[in-house]
């Protein structure tokens, strides 16, 4: 087995192989569904398919950046809705769009410094430091700001929501722009800062990190800032789009689910230290293309739930296989 | 699942009940009894309105109603109605999400004795009584709205979406049971089928791309008026608000009225949580008071007000909490 894989290694380079294999299967879908789904290949459906997957993407930025330092933020679905209950909540009382939103970012920045003090100082497991916050958060903002109600409805017709919503030019809205500005912005964290020099360091060894001397701690409490304001803004667009704050998508649990299938699908490991940019937009662009597919073939949303789960563990699986752990790849704390 | 004349014959003799106040035995002191509820969640319109109502006739009458949120989560539900039994309240009022989920737990309770009102949403298990909407009704009466203004002689596509909550729930079984049988006979074309988990972001995803396969689209039949109106702003930000007509079901509160102003929501057809809350709140008293019926089922079914928007517009049809 270890010829075969190291074979197929050798002939893609030095290239993560889920990558590539995940790149593979979304082209032979998009084929597939394009021969196959009436009205696919169509503009206004890649239209569709980018508006429908902005806050999936938006939220997988937040997530990456997490994963890649080995970390984990089951609490960001909840942070998605806690910032838009703050920002409906806002503008219902009459504050504008500007204010009401400096507020929330002050509020969500508080909130990922909570989480990133759980687990940098309080040195709480990320996972259930966030999974814990996750059921905090939710509660306090459902019962102190929505006095117990589980939804927030969105007039469309304030200003401060209908901006979130606009076309810019025909064809590309406010959200297609917000998503573009979040991932390159993702792209300069991880690739042109120390800050990402640093992520990376401590997603591939985080003792010796920490123990050279790097600033983990610090660093910590900007990944999760950075979580949180990723879900604020993808809460703000979700809100806009549908006209309702809902908490049920964090008990739900299937965007948290989505997130993390994109993360890892894109080749992000989850024992961190790998991936990039390119990763989180293959990631997307399977579930984006997918999800979207399905839906046109009119497949059940229970259906397209057990696809996806199978397409995640399909895609683990052979990612086990073409790239067996090691010494170097299975560590302490793995997942 | 259709009503049966027997049920409708048992509801008439409880709404014969309802209104002369007699029951099969009297107990009238009801004082101290003790009530449980169990919603599918609290903090919507819905279960807050019924809440409301029942709490009214439990201080008129001085027994007590103990609300136990599930919160949206169905392993928690199951948990808290076999806590709630174990209680041995001497009533229960359970909301079931599926026709199966609480089937058995509502059999256990009725075998341990405690009457079990289910209601708006029925289990496929029988119990003492039920309050609600006739789902088969209101699945028929819409999808004839449909067929009228979308099927053969409508110059329409006759092309319609439907948006279930769960496929498994009580009311999306029985409406699209009912609704299919009507679109069949009238031509009308299913385009899509598929379940928005009750969230509005799913629903104006599925809308959104339901639209691009079939910009013809006529109308949408949405199962509940709260996720329905994440497929209205789909529809209103496709532009299609004047070409595609939406549909949907719900306890008709103020809420609803406003979604339809802003043209969110077409045509709602309410089944007046208000007053489902004000009938359960009557049938709690008689049932603690001993009224039976022994050859079923005691139903008392809600009157439906049909919400439209445009001319026939009527903001005196919702409600306020």
């Amino acid at each position: 087995m270890t010829l075969i894989t190291d074979a197929i290694g050798k002939m893609l380079g030095q290239r993560n192989i889920l990558e590539v294999v995940v790149l593979g299967v979304n082209v032979a879908l998009i084929i597939a569904f394009a021969i196959l789904v009436d009205g696919f290949a169509t503009l206004g459906n890649l239209s569709v398919i980018l508006s429908n997957s902005t806050p999936l993407a938006i939220l997988s930025c937040g997530m990456a950046v997490v994963i890649i330092s080995r970390g984990l933020d089951l609490s960001i679905i909840a942070v998605m809705v806690a910032g838009a209950t703050t920002y409906a909540s806002g503008i219902e009382a009459g504050l504008p769009g500007g204010l009401a939103l400096l507020i929330t970012a002050a509020a969500m920045i508080t909130v990922g410094m909570v989480n990133a003090w759980l687990i940098a100082f309080a040195e709480l497991p990320a996972m259930l430091a966030t999974l814990a916050s996750a059921m905090v958060i939710m509660g306090l903002f459902r019962f102190a700001i929505l006095q117990g109600e589980f939804m927030l409805l969105l007039p469309k017709s304030n200003s401060a929501v209908q901006i979130l919503t606009t076309d810019i030019l025909p064809g590309i809205s406010v959200p297609i722009v917000v998503t573009a500005v979040v991932l390159v912005a993702t792209w300069v964290l991880l690739s042109r800062t120390i800050v990402g020099e640093i992520i990376y360091a401590m997603g591939d060894n985080f003792a010796a990190a920490r123990l050279s001397g790097l600033p983990v701690r610090p660093v910590t409490v900007v990944i999760y800032v950075w979580a949180a304001l990723m879900a604020m803004l993808a809460g703000l667009l979700i809100s806009s789009a549908s006209g309702a704050v809902d908490f049920r998508m964090v008990t739900n649990g299937s965007l948290l689910f989505d997130v993390i299938l994109v993360v890892v699908l894109g080749g992000i490991p989850l024992r961190g230290g790998r991936g990039g940019l390119r990763n989180i937009i293959l990631g997307v662009a399977l579930i984006a293309v997918l999800r979207n597919g399905m839906t046109l073939m009119n497949v059940t949303t229970q259906t397209q739930d057990v696809i996806k789960g199978i397409v995640l563990l399909v895609a683990i699986a052979t990612e086990n296989f073409l790239n067996p752990r090691d010494i170097e790849t299975d560590t302490v704390g793995d997942l | 699942m259709k009503t049966s004349m027997r049920k409708i014959a048992t509801g008439l003799a409880t709404v014969a009940a309802l209104m002369t106040g007699q029951t099969a035995t009297a107990d009238n002191n009801i004082e101290g009894k003790r009530v449980i509820f169990v919603p599918i969640t609290m903090g919507i319109s819905l279960t807050e309105g019924w809440a409301r109502r029942m709490r009214e006739h439990a201080q008129v009458h001085g027994y007590t109603i103990d609300v136990r949120d599930a919160a949206f989560n169905t392993s928690i539900m199951s948990e808290l109605l076999a806590k709630a039994i174990a209680d041995k309240p001497d009533m229960l009022v359970v909301h079931n999400p599926t026709v199966q989920l609480l089937a058995r737990q509502i059999r256990q309770a009725e075998q341990q004795g405690i009457p079990v009102l289910q209601i708006n949403l029925q289990s496929n298990q029988s119990s003492t009584a039920f309050v609600g909407a006739n789902w088969e009704r209101i699945g028929r009466e819409i999808a004839e709205d449909i067929v009228k203004e979308c099927g053969a002689g409508s110059g329409k596509s006759g092309k319609v979406a439907v948006i279930p909550g769960q496929l498994t729930a009580a009311d999306s079984v029985i409406m699209n049971e009912a609704a299919f049988a009507v679109f069949e006979a009238g031509g009308i074309e299913v385009v899509s089928n598929q379940a928005s988990d009750w969230e509005p972001e799913k629903a104006r995803q599925i809308t959104s791309t339901v639209l691009q396969q079939n910009p013809d689209l006529c109308a949408i039949f949405g199962h509940w008026d709260v996720h329905t109106m994440g497929a209205g702003n789909a529809v209103n930000d496709a532009g299609k608000a004047d070409d595609v007509l939406v549909y949907a079901t719900g306890g008709g509160d103020a809420v609803t009225c406003k979604a339809i102003e802003d043209g969110i929501l077409d045509r709602v057809w309410s089944y007046d949580a208000d007053g489902q809350g004000r009938d359960a709140g009557t049938l709690i008293d008689l049932v603690l008071q001993g009224a039976r019926n022994e050859s079923g089922m005691m139903i008392a079914e809600s009157p439906l007000k049909v919400i439209k928007g445009g001319a026939d517009y009527d903001a005196g049809l919702c409600w306020k909490m």
